[in-house]
């Protein structure tokens, strides 16, 4: 039974490109604003039973679900991007929130930077996101350019 | 189970566990000749180390001091083959395949997929449980990259309403790593115990195999941010947070038994093995003086195992994170009502912004009007998904909203009073006095007869209940048992298995349905006495906020009755209930018109009047009083009565 839905989420994940990967139990991003996703999440099962669904049952991301373990805490910054895209839009032009501090600490910023990568999405939000149609790997490549031209960030960017 | 069958278990235990020992010996002496000292055995069982709590908690033994079951329904969590029922050939198959020199697929070695026990182990016996082969752990190391573990809070995922299965809400644990650097717990790791429920169970399945343990149940680790989507974004419950004290070795004891429990399955029940009693067999683990799953056998109901917790001196703290339409509603209230309409019409055009009746608005209320509108179409999407308008009107508000210098989204807060971990408890006990008045309309014969009448409820909470801690609008109550005593005779007066009802307001930004449910066993007067009937009833409609705290309510019900003087097995009614349920400061008041017309004209309608008076938190005084009047408009001369209940109870609430 188990197998049957873990297998119906890999196959939902892997048969979507990394920026269209289902929300709920994948890597991706369910109800976002932005281009890329189709139709309410599946969280049906989820919401339901207080529930499991998906195929990283313990934390343990791999390739398949558009996450990679890099680092401490196991998402790389695109792939932390890709997750909460939805809410970083939205923190990045209101200037503050979690959806910043988790995406900076997954793109390695150190804590005395932080504010200044909120400071910076903020300032940058219409390059970062030129139209509703944007993808998260899009973003993610603006952010990269953005991060090099500014003195104090440019050390984070790759 | 039966006697007989009793017997061949036992006798099948005995012979099971007298080859085991056999084996395992003849083992013990096998490995024992390259690395597994000889006093090991010995030593643990000169101080029968399998009795010990620890040992017990590790593997959910539960047991009387002689037999044992252990909770686990998995094979893969014992060593011994008669593990599950004996810690002592568990404690013994551990200690053995430990030495175990088989190093070929190190992750399945027993050292590194029971290393909670290992360790414990490794302290209770640090003399004779030595010279271990290395084994590295490669899996292990990278998940504890994942959970490193220094501290834990418990989540607590409120009452969502129009969702049956939410209704009592959930439990979760949340492990934080030492560095609080990053100021966020969404890179935390969510520790949640659910069952693993198939896509095409509908409603009805998913209770029947949820009450009776048809599903398995299983641990996930995911990071925090996920169920922070999950509950305050998609299902739109509030998040209450409570910091445990747990030291980190206490906690790193909880992850590494984590580790353990890793795909293995135990049987899900929804009442008692859920949820929330795991999670109290992990914080047992964590802090081994804990006695949290002993207070639960009938039912474990989240809220309830969370005030168990706080009751044992764990929790530190609470933090809250509101829903995403707790945060609309919140701010909605800053709002005049034709800002609020503004609001609706920015959500379906954002150039409004651009108008002069929006530009004119103080700049202040005009972020809160962005903020507003802007949360709205999220949630929206969240319901329908994607469309086209909604993703340009947000990119739309997302630029102006960038656009506003220090943007300021300030979001709810809550009162000590809505804490949900402060409410009354979910089993009730009530001692009721009343009077019950019949009047025969057609011979105009009355009587009067009192009455004592005893009442228990196994959860959760009413209408009518003490409402601090709980949302408002949610009934739902599950078990619920009453007995009639009158001079000359006791009866069983109400069986309820199940009442729902989820009064949802409507307004013009939300639109839900308000609906109820219940079915069971009640007495009905008909044909001159009381009888014994069963009956499914359900409900929908309308239910509105026309001042604050106050919920009228409108909805068409029908009727499906068992009734011995009816001619059908089932007669079919439809009907109607509606009205007015009031909080107050000192309580809350309930009236309500309802009624039902038969398939076989059968007339019942119905005027109830409640007031319930809270005694602080876990007692209250209600009043109760219920006119009904009946007739068959077949034959109105025959059958017309008019009844009516006056009640005054006492409500004591416990778990």
């Amino acid at each position: 039974m188990k197998k049957i839905t873990a297998g119906t989420f890999l196959l939902l994940a892997s048969s979507s490109a990394f920026a269209v990967a289902p929300g709920g139990g994948g890597c991706g991003w369910g109800n976002a604003l932005f281009e890329g996703q189709s139709g309410p999440a599946p969280h049906i099962l989820a919401v339901t039973t207080n529930g499991t669904s998906g195929n990283n049952t313990f934390g343990m991301t791999s390739g398949t679900n558009g996450c990679s373990v890099s680092g401490k805490i196991g998402y790389s910054g695109q792939s932390m991007l890709a997750s909460v895209m939805d809410e970083f839009s939205e923190d990045a032009a209101k200037g503050e929130g979690e959806a910043l501090t988790a995406v900076s600490v997954a793109m390695g910023v150190q804590p005395e930077d932080r504010a200044k990568f909120a400071q910076l999405t903020h300032d940058n939000f219409n390059t970062l996101f030129p139209n509703q149609d944007v993808t998260a790997e899009q973003v993610y490549n603006s952010l990269q350019q953005v991060m090099k031209a500014d003195a104090q960030l440019s050390k984070y960017a790759i | 189970m039966n006697n007989s069958t009793l017997t061949w278990l036992n006798i099948a235990t005995f012979l099971l566990s007298f080859i085991f020992v056999s084996f395992t010996s003849n083992a013990a002496e096998h490995t024992a000749s390259t690395t597994m000292p000889k006093k090991l055995l010995i030593n643990a069982t000169k101080i029968e180390l399998w009795k010990d709590k620890e040992w017990l908690n590790l593997l959910h033994y539960k047991g009387d001091g002689n037999s044992y079951l252990s909770q686990v329904d998995d094979p893969r969590f014992f060593n011994a083959p008669d593990g599950k029922s004996s810690p002592q050939n568990e404690l013994i198959a551990s200690l053995t395949s430990f030495y175990n020199t088989d190093l070929s697929e190190p992750d399945n070695h027993t050292q590194c997929r029971f290393i909670a026990r290992l360790h414990w182990l490794q302290k209770q016996l640090p003399d004779s449980l030595t010279q271990l082969p290395t084994v590295n752990c490669p899996q292990y190391n990278d998940w504890r990259k994942l959970v490193p573990g220094h501290k834990a809070s418990l989540i607590f995922p409120a009452y969502h309403l129009n969702s049956p299965s939410s209704m009592f809400g959930h439990t979760l644990l949340r492990i934080d790593p030492a560095d609080d650097t990053s100021n966020s717990s969404w890179l935390s790791m969510a520790v949640n115990f659910g069952a693993n429920i198939q896509a095409s169970d509908n409603s009805i399945a998913f209770a029947i195999k949820g009450l009776a343990g048809g599903y398995s149940g299983t641990f996930i680790v995911t990071p925090y941010f996920k169920k922070i989507k999950e509950y305050n974004r998609e299902e739109n419950r509030d998040i209450w947070e409570y910091p445990l004290n747990l030291t980190p070795q206490e906690t790193e004891r909880m992850v590494l038994h984590l580790w353990e429990l890793k795909d293995i399955n135990f049987d899900y029940y929804f009442f008692d093995e859920n949820c929330s009693y795991r999670l109290l067999e992990l914080l047992e683990v964590a802090r081994p003086s804990l006695t949290l799953t002993q207070q639960f056998g009938l039912t474990a109901i989240p809220i309830d195992t969370v005030r168990s917790i706080d009751q044992a001196g764990l929790i530190t703290g609470t933090l809250y994170r509101p829903s995403q339409a707790t945060n609309i509603n919140h701010l909605l209230e800053q709002l005049t009502n034709s800002q609020k309409s503004l609001v609706l019409q920015i959500a379906r055009d954002a150039d409004t912004i651009n108008t002069d009746t929006f530009k004119h608005i103080d700049p202040a209320k005009q972020s809160i009007m962005l903020d507003a509108a802007y949360r709205y179409l999220r949630f929206q999407q969240n319901d329908e998904g994607r469309t086209e308008s909604n993703a340009k009107n947000s990119f739309a508000l997302l630029q102006a909203i960038n656009k506003v210098p220090d943007f300021k989204s300030p979001e709810a807060s809550y009162s000590a009073h809505q804490k949900p971990e402060k409410g009354h408890l979910s089993k009730r006990l009530d001692i009721i006095a009343g009077n019950n008045r019949v009047k025969n309309k057609a011979s105009n014969e009355e009587t009067n007869r009192e009455y004592a009448q005893l009442q228990f409820r196994m959860s959760f909470h009413s209408l009518d209940d003490n409402i601090d801690g709980f949302l408002e609008g949610a009934q739902i109550n599950i078990g619920s048992i009453s007995a009639r005593a009158y001079k000359d005779e006791v009866q069983l007066q109400q069986l309820d298995f199940i009442d729902i009802f989820s009064l949802s307001p409507r307004n013009a930004f939300f639109q839900p349905l308000s609906w109820r449910v219940y079915t069971g066993l009640e007495q009905q007067f008909i044909n001159g006495r009381e009888h014994l009937t069963g009956h499914v009833t359900a409900g929908a409609g309308v239910a509105y906020t026309p001042w604050s705290r106050g919920y009228f309510y409108a909805l068409a019900t029908t009727r499906f009755e068992s009734n011995s003087q009816f001619s059908r097995a089932l007669e079919p009614a439809l009907g109607y209930s509606t009205g007015l349920l009031q909080h107050f400061s000192f309580g809350t008041t309930q009236f309500e018109f309802s009624g039902e017309a038969f398939l076989n004209n059968e007339i019942r309608q119905r005027l109830k009047l409640i007031h319930n008076v809270p005694l602080g938190r876990n007692h209250s005084l209600q009043f109760h009083l219920n006119f009904q009047r009946q007739r068959n408009s077949q034959s109105p001369s025959q059958s017309h009565f008019e009844t009516s209940d006056a009640q005054l109870s006492y409500r004591y609430f416990y778990h």
